[in-house]
């Protein structure tokens, strides 16, 4: 669906986004993590064909993005970090707009409303909508015309548990679709939890690109901590497939003297910190 | 098509919601019947009241002139201000993404509107000028009229970031169309001051009725166009 080979970008003279290579294939949830100014979201707009002054090839769906048609966007569906509406219309003036702009037959516009929860507020103007409700509804925007592949750049930042939850179940069904989805997030437990592959993304640079299990696996496995009491309280710690070889962990559990135990598995925020040596936030 | 059609209506039904811009629309018809019927009327009352056998008169060619660039100016100034609003909201932005793309949203908001307001121009000429034109004189004052509103459009288009700065540049561009009052004043070669305005030239081919004038005219509105779209464009 999307192949780049040695993409380089800049909007200054200072190099920027600099010889990328990565492909992504159909039906795949793809997601681009790292910290915010990392180039996640300029990356996602040369795939949409909204920066056509790079170098280096990139492919979406067989065209190459500088040389995009009007037919190029009948199949992308891009929803922004930001707002992207006429304040002034309601949400289903807004909609009706939108598909029309298309060739194609688009979906019902009161059932996706519905999708979101938003059906009672389909004739409010888009400028009384709180901020979760307009990200609801640009994301449904992105899913007028039914395409082939979804950008969503950060579709769950501002969301509260139940709608990011039902976005994210969203954004599933689409995949269960044959959809492909280029997902943008600086949530690790959003990307660990949709993506098939995720590329960590640092000063427009690739620094790792796998699913997030075997990212996670890299790291070796989870360590056991546990806690006791001898003089003061101690802690010691030691990787889980190693535990019969700890003599003291071994004397502590037959004297019954433990205080504390726990396992920790590592989850893609410290895959993160290892491999580019930053955090996410 | 389908997209660039369906884009004009929606700036159309975005202004029925703008008064301002609604009222923008018929301007272009009550500057015509102003000029065509209340300046012949005042022009005898201050005739007959000063004694002098022509006041305004002299002038009546020079009004024509602005009377052709009202029209394709008032249009473009209302799609400056739509899309003016569209960069601020970000709708334009998310239009190139769609099949209208940026081509198709020039189409709907510059291209449509200044071929109507050629047309409207072309046909309100006729009615309410004040001196004599042959047909081809219409047709290429109807034209330049034409860009010269492009060229207020994306002046205002491509200098404000908002509405109320869209206000303030649509007041400095249309100095910009007064470009065409200096020949019928200023006689002294000093008048050459404001040769790069393109409406300083069709004043010029008003105030000596010479056509051939029409051409500079044609040739500096195009670099102007360039110049500015390239400018708006970089600003999406
Ligand atoms: N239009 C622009 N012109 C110049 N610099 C920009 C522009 N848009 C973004 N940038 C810069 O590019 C960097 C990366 O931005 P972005 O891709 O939005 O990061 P992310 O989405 O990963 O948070 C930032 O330093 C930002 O300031
Ligand atoms: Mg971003």
């Amino acid at each position: 669906m999307i192949q780049v080979s040695n993409l380089s970008f800049s909007y200054t003279r200072q190099p920027f986004i600099s010889d990328m290579s990565f492909f992504v294939s159909s039906g795949e949830i793809f997601g681009f993590l790292g910290p915010s100014g990392a180039g996640k979201s300029t990356l996602q707009k040369v795939l949409i064909g909204m920066l056509t002054a790079y170098q280096g090839s990139a492919m979406v769906n067989g065209i190459e993005c500088r040389h995009r048609t009007r037919r190029f966007y009948e199949d992308i569906g891009v929803d922004f970090e930001f707002s992207t509406m006429y304040e002034k219309l309601t949400a289903k003036e807004n909609l009706q707009f939108f598909s029309s702009l298309y060739e194609k037959k688009t979906r019902p516009i009161d059932e996706l409303l519905e999708m979101v929860g938003l059906e009672h507020d389909g004739d409010k103007r888009v400028a009384d909508y709180s901020k979760g409700m307009k990200s609801r509804l640009n994301f449904i925007k992105a899913l007028l015309h039914d395409p082939l592949l979804l950008c969503l750049d950060e579709p769950t930042s501002g969301l509260d548990p139940t709608n990011s939850r039902m976005m994210k179940n969203m954004i599933l069904a689409e995949r269960a679709k044959g959809k492909t989805i280029l997902l943008t997030t600086h949530n690790m437990q959003d990307a660990a939890e949709l993506c098939d592959r995720v590329a960590f993304i640092v000063n427009g640079k690739i620094c790792a690109l796998d699913s997030p299990h075997n990212l996670i696996m890299s790291k070796g496995a989870a360590t056991v901590t546990y806690t006791w009491i001898d003089n003061g309280e101690h802690s010691a710690s030691c990787p889980i497939d190693r535990l019969s070889d700890d003599e003291q962990l071994k004397r502590l559990i037959a004297n019954n003297c433990l205080q504390s135990i726990h396992s920790s598995e590592p989850n893609l925020n410290d895959i993160f910190m290892d491999i580019t040596g930053r955090t996410l936030l | 098509m389908r997209a660039i059609r369906s884009s004009f209506f929606q700036m159309l039904a975005y202004m029925r919601r703008d008064m301002m811009l609604f009222a923008a629309c018929p301007a272009p018809i009550l500057a015509g019947l102003f000029f065509r019927y209340a300046i012949p009327f005042l022009e005898a009352v201050l005739a007959d009241y000063f004694h002098m056998p022509a006041i305004i008169s002299p002038y009546y060619r020079l009004i024509d002139v602005l009377f052709v660039m009202i029209t394709p100016t008032m249009f473009c100034f209302v799609s400056a201000m739509v899309s003016l609003e569209e960069a601020d909201e970000k709708t334009a932005a998310y239009l190139f993404i769609t099949p209208l793309g940026r081509t198709g949203y020039l189409s709907a908001r510059l291209g449509l509107p200044a071929v109507i307001a050629f047309l409207v121009t072309v046909i309100l000429l006729p009615v309410f000028k004040l001196t004599t034109f042959s047909s081809i004189a219409i047709l290429l004052l109807a034209a330049c009229g034409t860009l010269q509103g492009v060229i207020v459009a994306l002046l205002v288009a491509a200098l404000s970031s908002n509405r109320l700065e869209g206000m303030a540049i649509t007041k400095l561009s249309m100095l910009t169309v007064f470009g065409a009052v200096i020949p019928f004043f200023v006689k002294d070669s000093i008048q050459y001051a404001l040769c790069p305005l393109p409406s300083f030239w069709i004043g010029k081919a008003g105030s000596e009725n010479t056509l051939l004038y029409m051409f500079p005219a044609f040739a500096l509105s195009a670099i102007w166009i360039c110049f500015l779209l390239k400018w708006y464009l970089r600003k999406m």
